[in-house]
């Protein structure tokens, strides 16, 4: 039954052949594990596309209304709070493991040439999925998305000429209001997904298209010196994608979707106070991977270096983050053969753990 | 009889740029009703109004250098409705009786600011600025002294405005 099925097919569109086209991948075979991170992070859009689809059956993007639309949701809707709560956690995770995934792809030299687009378009990935976490937390319409709103369109009115002008544009006016609700929601739920939905196929095309890459150990018995580009080009021993490395991409995906689920079930997602906006002693907090950012504003005092926190410094270490490829252009993949950009970035990320640790802290209220 | 491409490459260098003109034409003009979309909040005037602060006399008061938070509601056009936008004023009385309004956003960027009378400060909760209580700052990242809303005096009632004086770039609000 199932044979004749394939074979109407197969006589119509060729599916088997084009099952086996996307399936014989040809994958690195040692690294094996370090690879999952790519697919663990698809994985993770397609859960947050899912659950992002149907909080809407009961969402209202309307600031008055939007907090207890979500209150209603995880308090009053059958398992809302499950729904919510994966879809909370596996932002916070996708975020997390986007970092991790850079990490992989950094310290292993994995996008040197001919792999520089790759890094760009993953790039772009980044800078959307952390766009979608900020826009997210300013839709639950609690206290925090209420202050969120306001100092982040703030920042951006430092940006030099045409700041006001974003400022009023991303507010959709001059006040916060529904307009600006609005707006916030058509980004994070229409607008950025698609985009990223766009921009994964490329990710995943390029890679694809420059064949078998990988880091530094997948070469071990190529007798080319490390500057050869030639070197890079074929790797010791390769498996199929399937099944070889999506049983292991599944198996990380399982155990991932776990840690969320649990997350999910036991602690949700907090939802708070409705906005005050006439409250005395509210301290708004940011998401943990904003902290690193919210430190930095508590630096550059006065008019004049304001924007060098606001605007100078992020976007001069997002045009470098950009710009890797082409700013590192040596062929050398192993970590311990590149000791400069190794240090470099352990360095970096140290920065940041500990610019995240302080961040929470209010500076000067510990002084009273 | 219309030629093929293949036969002439002058007939494939006119569809080429044919196929082109038509994607930039359409292009374009989707692309600009949904650009008048996006940049319509521009070309909107911001809906100033005055709300009721509160009795001269009862304001004039309060104790000198002890800030006093006092709510007003501006009821302002937002998009397609008429919204009540509740606002702190704080009142200060400095010690020649002169009274100032502030507004309680920090001038850095505009998180709620916090008295600390222990401390006779402003303290933002945010990124640590402080301001005194007569609005100068006195440190952290604060660019500016505390904004003070516009008012006016009518009749022996306070009258605020939703803007702030010297505000030149519309901050905060």
């Amino acid at each position: 039954m199932f044979k004749k099925i394939q074979e109407w097919f197969d006589e119509r569109i060729g599916l088997t052949e084009l099952i086996n086209e996307f399936n014989g991948e040809r994958i690195p075979a040692r690294g094996g594990w370090a690879y999952t991170f790519g697919s663990l992070l698809a994985f993770l859009f397609i859960i947050q596309v899912v659950t992002g689809i149907f909080l809407l059956f009961y969402y209202v993007p309307y600031f008055p209304m939007a907090r207890n639309s979500t209150y209603f949701l995880k308090h009053h809707v059958l398992m809302g709070n499950i729904l919510l709560g994966i879809h909370l956690w596996g932002a916070f995770t996708m975020i997390f493991i986007l970092l991790v995934h850079m990490s992989r792809v950094y310290f292993s030299g994995s996008y040197k040439k001919p792999r520089e687009m790759q890094w760009v378009a993953g790039m772009v990935l980044f800078s959307i999925v952390v766009i979608l976490g900020l826009t997210g937390y300013m839709l639950v319409g609690n206290e925090n998305s209420w202050w969120t709103i306001n100092v982040l369109d703030n920042v951006a009115s430092h940006v030099p000429l045409i700041g006001g002008f974003i400022r009023i544009l991303v507010k959709g006016g001059t006040e916060t209001s529904v307009l600006t609700m609005q707006h916030i929601f058509a980004i994070h739920v229409w607008l950025l997904p698609i985009v990223v939905i766009m921009f994964i196929p490329i990710h995943i095309f390029l890679v694809r298209k420059t064949g078998e890459q990988g880091m530094a150990l997948e070469y071990k018995n190529s007798k080319l010196p490390d500057d050869d580009v030639n070197k890079w080009k074929h790797a010791d021993a390769t498996v199929p994608f399937f099944p070889d490395q999506l049983f292991k991409d599944m198996i990380v995906a399982l155990g991932v979707f776990a840690v969320i689920y649990f997350l999910a079930v036991y602690f949700g997602a907090a939802i708070g106070p409705m906005y005050r906006p006439l409250a005395l002693n509210f301290a708004p907090e940011a998401d943990w991977y904003f902290l690193a950012n919210e430190e930095l504003l508590k630096y550059f005092p006065g008019h004049g270096l304001i924007i060098f926190s606001t605007f100078l410094v992020p976007s001069l270490g997002f045009a470098i983050l950009f710009a890797l490829p082409f700013i590192d252009r040596g062929h050398e993949r192993s970590p311990f053969k590149r000791p400069a950009a190794t240090v470099l970035g352990i360095l970096f990320l140290l920065l940041l753990v500990y610019l995240t640790l302080i961040g929470g802290e209010p500076k000067a209220p510990a002084t009273v | 009889m219309t030629k093929s491409s293949e036969d002439s490459p002058s007939r494939r260098t006119f569809m080429t740029v044919v196929i082109g003109l038509i994607s930039a034409v359409i292009g374009v003009a989707v692309a600009i009703p949904i650009l008048g979309t996006i940049l319509s909040p521009l070309f909107k005037k911001r809906d100033i109004v005055w709300a009721e602060l509160g009795k001269i006399d009862d304001l004039k008061k309060i104790k000198p250098l002890t800030p006093k938070f006092i709510p007003v509601y501006f009821r302002v056009k937002e998009g397609w409705t008429i919204n009540t936008l509740p606002r702190q004023v704080v009142v200060v009385k400095d010690i020649t009786g002169k009274l100032y309004f502030f507004s309680n956003q920090c001038t850095h960027l505009g998180c709620p600011l916090h008295w600390i009378a222990a401390r006779q400060k402003f303290l933002c909760p945010c990124h640590g600025g402080m301001f005194n209580v007569l609005g100068k700052v006195v440190g952290g990242p604060p660019p500016r002294p505390l904004y003070r809303w516009v008012h006016k005096l009518n009749n022996g009632t306070v009258l605020i405005q939703n803007k702030f004086m010297d505000n030149p770039k519309d901050r905060g609000v």
